[in-house]
């Protein structure tokens, strides 16, 4: 699961993320991504590019 | 003291404030971040959690969420008569129930007070497949900053000293400084160089104008020179939700104020002397 | 004690008595069920 604030500034990032993952899966430049959603500084941008998902990974092993 | 607000709304602030020192800058920059309360969730009951996630996992991203707060009507734990216990006065009772195939959603958290809702709806907490479920109970309260980064009521929060940047006339329009400068504050205009008009405050004051210009042989001395003002500051001052910018703001004077009034009464009661004829010298 | 354990494969509720292992399928991969108390902590 995406953290709920960026570790840095404490800005809420996490409801973001959906329209991210969709957007990146479509093709789309993360930069452009991240500047329509409003990811200003560095720190909150960094969240996004260095996330992996792994929720749906550790699901079948409940 | 003149504060000019450059823009202001519920989520973010810049304003600059002119005729005080920086002791005091920094004294509003930490009361904002660390003496303004806000809610956020504390205590959580679990009474079931089937998801993937840990139940301190969940309860740590559930910390996390900010609540709109509405400070008249509440008070801090400490300060309330059921000593506590956990009244309506001094705290919020949230209850979340959700059975997956799902994801559940800070706006899945029914708060009994519905004013202080959280403040942003959106914010994933858990992705539950089917048969999986997480039904739990969580109690907001009512702190500051200074105890844990979760009741801060802002996000960035921050002044630098206020830019000066004067231009000789021995500038010879040479358009090095404005190649130089990573801001884009500095035009060539008229045989002269000159700051462009309303970017004066994006100027981080690094100097790389005034090492350009020496560069280019000028001499000793650069002809142009960035200073910064030691009585005028900027402030950026972003919220994360649970109280608008305005609020932070005034709360955080407020509690300088009190805590100056309080100090002046001590002083006051040590020396003998009373408050009024204190403020008079 | 009854029910504390879940076998991995098979899903069905196993004990643990002298060995680690699934009396109904043999696997020995077993998952510790939760209990049913409340469990109470600070969201930190």
């Amino acid at each position: 699961m995406i953290p709920v604030r960026c570790f840095t500034c404490g800005k809420v990032i996490s409801p973001a993320y959906d329209e991210y993952k969709r957007r990146k899966e479509a093709g789309e430049d993360p930069k452009k991504i991240l500047d329509d959603l409003g990811m200003e500084r560095y720190c909150c941008r960094r969240m996004f590019l260095a996330h992996k998902e792994i929720i749906d990974d550790l699901n079948p092993y409940q | 003291m003149e504060i000019v607000f450059s823009s202001i709304n519920d989520s973010a602030a810049r304003f600059s404030i002119t005729g005080t020192s920086q002791p005091f800058a920094n004294a509003l920059r930490r009361a904002m971040i660390g003496e303004v309360p806000t809610l956020a969730i504390e205590d959580v009951r679990i009474y079931d959690n089937t998801s993937a996630l840990f139940d301190e996992m969940l309860g740590h991203r559930l910390g996390l969420i900010p609540i709109r707060t509405d400070l008249d009507c509440y008070i801090p734990q400490e300060k309330c008569s059921c000593e506590g216990a956990g009244c309506d006065r001094c705290s919020v009772m949230f209850t979340l129930s959700v059975e997956g195939p799902a994801m559940v959603y800070s706006r899945d958290l029914i708060p009994q007070d519905p004013r202080a809702a959280p403040a942003v709806d959106g914010i994933p907490i858990v992705k539950l497949t089917k048969d999986q479920k997480v039904v739990l109970e969580a109690r907001a309260v009512l702190n500051s900053g200074r105890v844990h980064a979760k009741w801060q009521p802002t996000t960035t929060c921050g002044f630098k000293n206020y830019p000066i940047v004067e231009i000789s006339d021995r500038c010879d329009a040479c358009g090095q400084c404005v190649e130089e400068c990573p801001r884009g504050i500095l035009v060539v205009k008229g045989g002269r160089v000159t700051v462009v008009e309303g970017r004066l405050e994006e100027c981080s004051l690094c100097r790389l104008c005034e090492r350009a210009c020496l560069n280019t042989g000028i001499g000793e001395e650069p002809a142009i020179r960035v200073r910064s003002d030691d009585s005028r500051f900027i402030f950026v001052v972003e919220g994360d939700g649970s109280l608008p910018v305005r609020e932070i703001v005034q709360r955080a004077l407020l509690y300088l104020k009190s805590q100056s009034d309080e100090l002046c009464e001590k002083i006051g009661e040590v020396s003998g002397v009373t408050g009024d004829e204190e403020e008079n010298e | 004690m009854a029910g504390a354990y879940k076998c991995a494969r098979c899903k069905q509720k196993v004990e643990i008595d002298v060995n680690v292992r699934c009396p109904y399928c043999g696997h020995r991969i077993l998952f510790k069920e939760r209990g049913a108390a409340i469990k109470e902590l600070k969201a930190r």
